[in-house]
């Protein structure tokens, strides 16, 4: 897997390229391509189809262009890299979870996934106990998060691949220090799973439909598959799904949803007014963004409450909030002693190269801006 | 028991490839690249047959993806052509059941893979190539495996059952020992040659 700071050299060199005359009519196409979309609703799969059959006949155009004359496979394929980049950042919030149906599922799989962190535990999916690193899982869920900080397919994809890398690193190493036997799909997706991915619904629809198709294929595909079955796992999860009691699971969940109906209507914004607020007008990634913040700080229902305010009633509930609390504040403590011996600088690099892109129209000024419009 | 592989075994007939191009969908009449699902119940030793193939040809010039569940080796056939098998391997346990079409879709070869102590596994087996025939892809090369061959003490499923579920089903059948390495290399040369071949090819084909 090539390293992130490659991905933004490869950007400014198809920008690059994208400023140069001879390519002007490039540009028209790219152009033309994006504006096309705003003529349409959005749909999906024909919305993917359409977008893959852009980047085939733009490949053959470049492969054939006076500017690209005699370049390498990887040269090409490097344009076509930069490509997707800039068509799909352009095209983003009209094709990322763009129908009430995918807001729909992200919503549902998120509260479910709130609801089992309650009281899901490692067991319930016969996790081996070698295999139970919260410093690992911490870190795998950290790489996976950082989806939402990306815009491009292949951004997005290679945080899956980071995610599923730390996953397989905790296996060899407890195959190799533990000797637990390698048991390869067998552990590696409950462990997934317990990771907790966060709402993925939309983002591997958006891999899987605007990834170049010809990337979308071994460890990559692989990978994302197993991603999509983790997703996939939770939104049918039922007691029978887990090594817990029938009746345990419904009560469990019950008293989650409890909790949860009470922090709502302590919490600022309501539920139903963020669904119809989204379902209208994409809010775009920053609003989403946020909306998750408020919704996560509505986890702690009690942080403007008086002592005078509580009752005995609330004892129960104040203890299983703070018990959260400390196990996810020691799961956290673990994973940074951790994470200060093992850095991840490439995405600091990463983060970089987004902002840089993202102010790129202003900088490039006029010449740019006319040719590679909005 | 486990997969702890004990020296490379070189002796095989697929020669060693080196390193060849990473690139996205090289696939034409001489190379070969080929999707390859593991499905099994779990503990029959799925992933140690495929480690076992993959480390038993280790060699340093060859460029193997060693992960924990997803592996890649490339074997090089008498008549010159190479096939690089992509190995996706897929959790056995009941409750993932369900997730299997996510990874049997657009397998070129399904290895179906049973524990020949294990006469649950056998059902489970079983199980897989009905779902297989009946979701799969018509085309798709089916394998049955009966692991763990070196624990003849304490088999419970005769050779001749397999043999016969195979024929019947018309399948690839071979006992295999992870542990020891039998028969490891003859199942995938096997599947290799039962590919179906892009034109030109002048391997015989069943």
């Amino acid at each position: 897997m090539e390293g992130s700071s490659s991905s933004s050299a490869i950007f400014y060199d198809f920008l690059d390229r994208m400023r140069n005359p001879a390519s002007l009519d490039l540009v028209r196409s790219i152009k033309s391509f994006i504006v096309s979309f705003s003529f349409y609703a959005a749909n999906p799969e024909n919305d993917g189809k359409k977008v893959q059959e852009f980047y085939t006949t733009m490949e053959d155009a470049i492969r054939d262009h006076p500017l690209w004359a005699g370049a390498t496979d990887q040269e090409v394929d490097c344009a076509m890299e930069g490509l997707e980049k800039y068509v799909m950042t352009k095209l983003f919030s009209r094709t990322f979870s763009s129908t009430p149906e995918d807001v729909k599922i992200d919503l549902e799989t998120s509260q479910k996934i709130h609801l089992l962190q309650t009281f899901l535990k490692p067991e319930h999916l016969d996790i081996p106990t070698v295999l139970r690193n919260e410093a690992s899982w911490l870190l795998a869920e950290k790489e996976l998060q950082k989806i939402n900080a990306f815009k491009a397919p292949r951004e997005k994809l290679l945080c899956v691949m980071n995610c599923c890398k730390v996953i397989n690193n905790l296996l060899l190493n407890a195959s190799m220090s533990e000797n637990h036997v390698l048991a390869g799909a067998d552990d590696f997706l409950p462990v997934l799973i317990y990771a907790n991915p966060p709402q993925l619904h939309s983002n591997l629809k958006f891999i899987q439909l605007y990834r170049r198709q010809t990337k979308l294929v071994s460890e990559a595909a692989y990978y994302l598959t197993n991603l999509v079955s983790a997703k996939t796992f939770i939104f049918e999860l039922n007691a029978k799904s887990l090594s817990i009691d029938e009746i345990e699971f419904e009560e469990s969940m019950q008293a989650a949803r409890t909790t949860n109906k009470e922090t709502e209507k302590e919490a600022t914004p309501t539920l139903e007014g963020r669904t119809t607020s989204q379902g209208q007008t994409d809010p775009g990634p920053s609003a989403r963004s946020h909306d998750k913040e408020t919704s996560g700080a509505s986890n702690y229902p009690y942080m403007d409450k008086e002592a005078g305010d509580l009752t005995i009633g609330d004892v129960e509930r104040l203890l299983s909030v703070y018990k959260q609390v400390v196990t996810k504040y020691t799961g956290l403590c673990t994973a940074v002693k951790h994470l200060s011996l093992s850095r991840t600088e490439p995405h600091v690099t990463n983060l970089e190269a987004r902002n840089v892109f993202l102010s790129q129209p202003e900088k490039t000024g006029k010449n740019s801006d006319q040719r590679v419009g909005q | 028991m486990g997969c702890s592989a004990s020296l490379p075994d070189r002796s095989s007939s697929g020669r060693l490839v080196g390193p060849n191009s990473e690139n996205g969908g090289a696939s034409d009449a001489k190379n070969l690249r080929v999707k390859l699902v593991l499905l099994g119940d779990s503990g029959v030793g799925k992933s140690c047959i495929v480690l076992r193939f993959v480390r038993g040809q280790f060699d340093p010039t060859s460029k193997v993806t060693v992960g924990a569940s997803f592996l890649s080796q490339t074997i090089a056939l008498q008549d010159s052509t190479t096939v690089k098998f992509e190995i996706w391997d897929t959790a056995g346990q009941e409750r993932y059941a369900a997730l299997a079409p996510l990874y049997y879709r657009g397998a070129a070869v399904a290895v179906i893979v049973y524990d020949i102590t294990s006469p649950e596994s056998f059902n489970k087996a079983q199980y897989w190539v009905k779902e297989l025939q009946k979701h799969g892809s018509p085309d798709i090369v089916l394998a049955l495996v009966g692991n763990k061959a070196d624990l003849h003490e304490k088999r419970e499923v005769p050779v001749q059952d397999g043999i016969e579920y195979a024929e019947k089903n018309g399948m690839f059948f071979i006992e295999t020992s992870a542990k020891t390495a039998d028969n490891i290399n003859q199942l995938f040369e096997e599947i290799a040659k039962r590919l179906p071949r892009p034109a030109i090819s002048s391997t015989q084909n069943p």
